[in-house]
């Protein structure tokens, strides 16, 4: 039985693995943008290998460190990185039967290695009927986490050969991204109100020249997450 | 680079605390309600509002090229292409416009 349940654990673990290698790419990709952007920030492989494997959340690393680089100072960047985060609290949530009965090391394990990717892959594994679980999650979020280490330190490591980023329009792959990431969030048409409200109080906050970009970026979200509580639709 | 260091160490203590509370609040959290709807659309409002400070601190090639991006996005609804669409149309636009 037990053996029987460790193979299952195995096979689960690397069929995640394989299904998430078209993701993987788009992760490496990413990962090689936020190792171009780590060394504009002066940071070392060291750094970027310690942030990945503990941080471990692409987005939210890219702006953190993206703050830095804006001189935005620590405080600032670790809140705009912590605020992108808070929705991790709603995907580990959103999938509390994977976790349950397991002991702390594996609730730890798991929840570390919870991605959007690993996560939403899972459930659409499920919505196809297949019956996959917690080590489809691990197996999932293992296999990007070595390929995020990878692509992020080879970025660092390739930048040393780059003069300037911005001439070769890198920089703007961050803003690219989050502009499919948005893509990939959009559910309907309700979207539409926070998502202008959040532009808007931006837009507002910028040129008025009330906020920085930080604490722009962070007033925009939470109004647009703020009407989208309000408003009685549903 | 103090502050490389401590934003590394704080971000990760705290995105594993968020990502740990999740499993443990999951039972408890409402799953209708305002405070429900407001934190399901957090995620999309703030990466809006990234792409909105990013895209308004640069100057008409950077709009030009987030619309490319846009359109990328909408039609292939793949991160690598709209990446690579984005990086191609900010390069061109700064080479020669």
């Amino acid at each position: 039985m037990t053996t029987a349940k460790k193979t299952d654990a195995r096979q689960e673990f690397w069929k995640a693995a394989r299904d998430i290698s078209p993701l993987a790419l788009g992760v490496a990709m990413y990962g090689l943008a936020f190792g171009l952007l780590a060394a504009q920030a002066s940071m070392s492989e060291l750094q970027v290998g310690v942030m990945g494997t503990i941080v471990f959340a692409g987005a939210s690393q890219i702006v953190a460190v993206e703050r830095l680089v804006a001189g935005a100072g620590a405080a600032a960047a670790i809140i705009a990185g912590v605020v992108l985060n808070f929705r991790m609290l709603l995907v580990t949530a959103s999938v509390r039967d994977v976790f349950a009965g397991r002991p702390f090391w594996q609730i730890a394990l798991g929840a570390h290695l919870t991605t959007d990717e690993s996560w939403a892959l899972m459930l659409s594994k499920r919505a196809e009927g297949r019956d996959v679980g917690y080590w489809y999650l691990v197996g999932g979020g293992a296999c990007l986490m070595a390929t995020w280490l990878v692509a992020t330190l080879s970025g660092v490591l390739f930048a040393a050969s780059i003069p300037e980023p911005r001439a070769l329009g890198i920089d703007f792959a961050f803003t690219a991204a989050f502009i499919a990431i948005a893509r990939s969030l959009w559910t309907g048409k309700h979207d539409l109100v926070p998502w202008v409200t959040a532009f808007l109080v931006v837009a507002i906050a910028k040129w008025s020249g009330v906020l920085d970009s930080s604490w722009a970026l962070i007033i925009g979200g939470i109004a647009g997450a703020a009407v989208a509580g309000v408003r009685d639709v549903e | 680079m103090n502050d490389v260091w401590m934003v590394v160490l704080l971000l990760a203590g705290a995105t594993f605390s968020i990502r740990l509370s999740g499993v443990y609040l999951g039972q408890k959290l409402p799953q209708d309600g305002s405070w429900a709807r407001a934190l399901n659309a957090l995620p999309g409002s703030l990466i809006i509002a990234l792409v909105s400070v990013s895209l308004l601190s640069g100057g008409p090639r950077e709009w030009i090229a987030g619309g490319v991006a846009c359109v990328v996005a909408v039609i292939t609804k793949s991160l690598p292409l709209t990446m690579g669409a984005g990086i191609l149309a900010i390069w061109l636009l700064r080479q020669f416009v």
